[in-house]
């Protein structure tokens, strides 16, 4: 791989996402830990993934899963140490894994040292660390995000007896952008993990950066100076890392956090997840190129990040009144599967346990332009608990196997960080890793075949896109290329069997090899290419001129 | 009957690709290039506004414009022009068009709308105009959701109307029609209309589709076979209604002969249903019943008498043999009297109604012939409403209108009589 390739491995990723709690417990105390995801490297291997992003195993109140951070340099005593971090790290990169950790910039836990000094005194040389007013009437027209749970930005600190800034949970105080000494240590926190060896970074929350009076409060000039600077940094002293940004923006605001190439690297296109639900509900393709029409270019060293399903809910903050009912009434007809302006629901019961639904959207992620990204115990099927309360229905224990907690741990059952999902359809005993293993057929092992079919290629991570318009609005069909390599992408979006004719005019002369059984289809010619596909089907071919 | 092939490839190509719909709004045209754009686009408003989830279908069925008309709608770009920008739908607007002949056929069009309706499986249809200049978005979705929504199966409209407007329908159509199926729909002569699914499935397996009434009018025949096999009629209110531009529409003789023609027709081809009827029942109705305005000043239309006067006597013979001698002596007398005190009263307006029925029935002449010989009895008629309600308010208006519906089913028992008798 030429240098200049190997600096841009991220745009060839699939990631997987886990956080070390669920993933595997090797100590028994109910938690899973970095010993156990270790373990458990093999299976990602085997999988095919060629990346992981973990989400924050920081010492941390978990009083919002971790993203209120009270120490940013050291591991949560529950998951392990430094050092286990450290041999985790290299085994994955023994592997051919890179991973990516999380780092929230925005704010802190109001457990973390820097804040508690900073609220102890009017005086102290931290106090200006963080964003402190006299009134809560500064910044008035900025919205609220945590609608279900918080009435103000503001918090009213009774020890320095001012209120402080917050675009979370008022247990997350923001800190102050503005203040060049937060800069340096957030920069010192980068070099901490750079330094051990991690591959990139994602980094939550960064429209919020910065304040400023009368605006927003999002997607500031001044916040793209900061993550400008911060790009510099990494660039010049750790080339080949990589910065992720989250940014729940539409694309045309998202753009700006990849600049001219010199902030982030990715990005995550967050109105297109709830547009590709709503494709596959409403049975066409509209939602899909409508937003994809509205995507601006990105710079050549840029990409962006796709997924279906995360820990977070399925947000729904970057789609129209009228799709967010549309959605809820498709996808969250109890109240209690619903969350902030979102559904706290996993792919499978989402698609009602439809296999095909499950593998049309999971291939559409891996065939479309971006960079996909898995959610853990998405590749099994697994179920969600809506009753948890916040978004913990969706961070259950992975499910290992049909044993004891689900092979996730030995403690015993009431000690596990959260109950496991046990019912018929989707419990432990229905879904897991070792019976899917068994089995050729299973939804892990198509995931497998599938990832691993995205991989023989760069064509998709890499190439570009053309849409086809059949007529047949029910067929979501494209052309990626790279090159002289071409994948022709055919999707039936509805729930019947179809037919599709292709406007291949401009592939005369190719042959279509269907990429999973490397079957040869008629030579395309000068007619429309005729196709019929199942409910649900999808195909890609690779296109020959042979 | 064999079923005949009536579809071309082209158009079951455009159909597979739109699959399953829930909504149709069907446009028949003949040369209408300068207008359909906009019924287009408020057809497509309306699928934005008030079914912004639904499967939706526009289709244009084209009697061989020569103007490309069905290019227009084909190729314009609905979403960022018009009144709507801003408004989207969450699913492809689908437009498919096909001419279904060379020269325009009502008929044949409706039977390809049917045809349409059938295979995409569609719930609820409308048929729109493209001549109606002021179609508005909320007519559509007036005319769509009662079949859509609440299960009703033909959807007549009902418009906002001065009191000289409608006039053939007021005294005519509207009131033989409610005596005659016991239903009381006021418009079931008109250019919009809405229908369900299970009705288009019904009128499309009828053998009608060679009857001459029915390839020139065949909306009224729909509501009719709804009526008759029991399925939910409604009136949804639309609103003022423009008149078609001067030279568009058909002229009194032709509107004669079409719509009462067909009404007689019907009356023949569903005598098993309305011959054991009476009464009439009220239909549900979706905003107000009806909006007369009074404030249009009768025309004179002295012309109109003449033309009565002249008719009565050139068509002498011709209406000997079709009205009973006493009803014609009768329309003779009025014909002889002062322009300014004519009056062609309800008792032997219906009379002469329901005696040229039963002769159509009996075919006593050429039933075409017939129906033409009424045209200058209309004018008479027409000529004598001016005259009585030339400072009738609109309550009067319908109080009038209400006395003739009441005639039309008091005399019903004589219609039948003379329906049955033996020439």
């Amino acid at each position: 791989m030429a240098p200049q390739d190997e600096t841009l491995w991220y745009k060839d990723a699939v990631i997987y996402q886990l956080h070390v709690r669920t993933f595997c417990d090797s100590d028994g105390n109910g938690s899973g830990d970095f010993r156990g995801l270790t373990n458990k490297l093999d299976y990602l291997q085997e999988l095919g993934i060629n990346a992981v992003w973990l989400l924050p195993f920081y010492p941390s109140p978990l009083r919002d899963d971790g993203y209120d951070i009270a120490n940013y340099t050291s591991v949560n005593p529950s998951y392990g140490t430094v050092e286990d971090f450290k041999t985790f790290l290299n085994a994955a990169h023994s592997r051919h894994i890179r991973v990516i950790t999380e780092l929230v910039l925005n704010h802190t836990s109001d457990q973390h040292p820097w804040f508690q000094e900073a609220r102890s005194s009017r005086d102290n040389p931290k106090r200006d660390w963080y964003v402190w007013s006299d009134t809560d009437t500064r910044y008035q027209n900025v919205r609220i995000i945590f609608l279900d749970t918080e009435m103000s930005n503001w918090a009213w600190d009774p020890i320095s007896k001012s209120y402080y800034w917050h675009r979370f949970f008022s247990h997350q105080p923001d800190l102050n952008f503005d203040n060049p000494a937060v800069r340096e240590a957030m920069w010192e926190v980068m070099k901490f993990w750079l330094d051990i060896g991690v591959d990139g970074f994602r980094l939550d929350a960064v429209p919020y950066l910065v304040e400023r009076e009368g605006t927003s409060c999002e997607n500031l000039p001044e916040t793209h100076a900061v993550i400008r600077e911060l790009r510099k940094r990494l660039d010049a002293a750790y080339p080949g890392k990589m910065l992720l940004a989250e940014a729940n923006q539409w694309p045309a605001d998202v753009r700006a956090y990849f600049g001219e190439g010199d902030e982030f690297h990715m990005a995550f296109h967050f109105p297109l997840m709830p547009r590709m639900f709503m494709a596959v509900k409403l049975e066409d393709r509209k939602p899909i190129i409508d937003i994809l029409e509205q995507t601006p270019q990105i710079p050549e060293n840029c990409q962006w990040c796709v997924f279906l399903r995360n820990h977070d809910e399925l947000t729904l903050e970057m789609v129209t009144d009228i799709e967010r009912d549309y959605m809820y009434d498709a996808f969250a007809n109890d109240k209690e599967m619903r969350i902030n302006l979102g559904i706290r629901r996993r792919l499978a019961p989402m698609m009602e346990n439809d296999r095909r639904r499950v593998e049309l959207l999971n291939g559409l992620l891996l065939s479309m332009p971006g960079t996909p990204i898995i959610y853990y115990g998405d590749e099994i099927g697994m179920g969600d608990n809506v009753y948890l309360g916040d978004r913990n229905g969706m961070r259950t224990p992975m499910q290992w196997n049909g044993g004891w907690n689900a092979g996730f741990s030995s403690a015993d059952p009431e000690r596990l960080y959260s109950p496991l999902i046990s019912n018929p359809v989707y419990g432990y005993q229905a879904i897991n890793v070792d019976s899917q293993r068994r089995s050729a057929h299973s939804l892990l092992s198509w995931t497998k075949s599938v990832i691993q079919t995205r991989n023989s290629s760069k064509v998709f991570s890499r190439g570009s896109i053309e849409f086809l318009n059949p007529s047949n609005h029910r067929v979501l069909a494209y052309v990626r290329q790279l090159g002289e390599e071409k994948v022709l992408v055919v999707n039936n979006l509805s729930s019947s069997a179809q037919a599709v004719e292709l406007n291949l005019q401009s592939y005369k002369g190719h042959i279509p090899i269907e990429m999973f059984g490397r079957n040869l289809f008629p030579r395309i010619g000068e007619l429309p290419y005729l196709l019929t596909l199942g409910p649900y089907q999808f195909f890609w071919f690779r296109l020959r001129r042979i | 009957m064999a079923e005949d092939i009536f579809l071309g490839d082209d158009f079951l190509r455009q159909l597979m690709s739109v699959g399953e719909a829930d909504l149709l709004v069907a446009v028949p045209s003949y040369n209408n290039a300068g207008t359909i754009g906009q019924t287009v686009q408020a057809i497509e408003e309306s699928y934005q506004r008030s079914f912004v989830r639904d499967r939706v279908v526009i289709l244009n069925v084209d009697g061989g414009s020569s103007d490309h008309t069905t290019d227009v709608v084909v190729n314009m770009n609905g979403r960022k022009s018009g009144p709507h920008r801003g408004l989207t739908s969450l699913r492809t607007v689908h437009r498919v068009a096909t001419q279904y002949a060379k020269s325009p056929s009502q008929g044949m069009a409706l039977r390809t709308i049917l045809a349409t309706v059938d295979l995409l499986r569609a719930r609820s249809c409308a048929i729109v105009s493209p001549a109606t200049t002021n179609l508005d978005a909320s007519w559509i979705a007036n005319l769509l959701r009662p079949a859509y929504r609440q299960e009703f199966d033909f959807v007549a409209p009902l418009y906002a109307r001065s009191k000289n407007q409608g006039l053939l329908a007021r005294n005519l159509l509207y009131p033989m029609s409610r005596a005659v199926f016991g239903q009381r729909i006021r418009e079931m002569y008109s250019e919009e209309w809405g229908f369900s699914g299970r009705l288009a499935a019904q009128c499309l397996s009828q053998n009608v589709w060679n009857v001459e009434a029915i390839r020139e009018r065949p909306e009224a025949w729909m509501a009719i076979t709804a009526i008759s096999s029991g399925m939910k009629c409604c009136q949804s209110f639309l609103g003022p209604k423009a008149p078609p531009a001067a030279g568009t529409g058909p002229n009194f003789v032709e509107a004669v002969r079409q719509t009462v023609g067909n009404l007689f027709w019907c009356l023949e081809n569903f005598q098993g249903f309305w011959l054991d009827r009476k009464g009439s029942a009220s239909v549900a109705t979706f905003g107000p019943e009806h909006e007369l305005t009074a404030e249009e000043k009768a025309p004179s239309r002295k012309q109109f008498f003449e033309m009565f006067q002249k008719g009565v006597s050139e068509l002498e013979p011709i209406l000997a043999t079709i009205l009973a001698p006493d009803t014609h002596a009768q329309v003779k007398r009025i014909a002889e009297l002062d322009p300014s005190k004519f009056r062609f009263g309800p008792e032997l307006w219906v009379k002469t109604l329901y005696e040229f029925a039963a002769s159509y029935h009996r075919s006593v002449i050429n039933r075409d012939h017939m129906v033409q010989a009424l045209v200058p009895l209309c004018r008479g008629q027409m000529y004598s409403f001016f005259l009585e309600h030339a400072d009738s308010s609109a309550e009067e208006i319908e109080a009038n209108s209400e006395a003739v519906c009441l005639e039309f089913e008091r005399q019903k028992a004589y219609l039948i009589e003379r329906w049955k008798a033996k020439s």
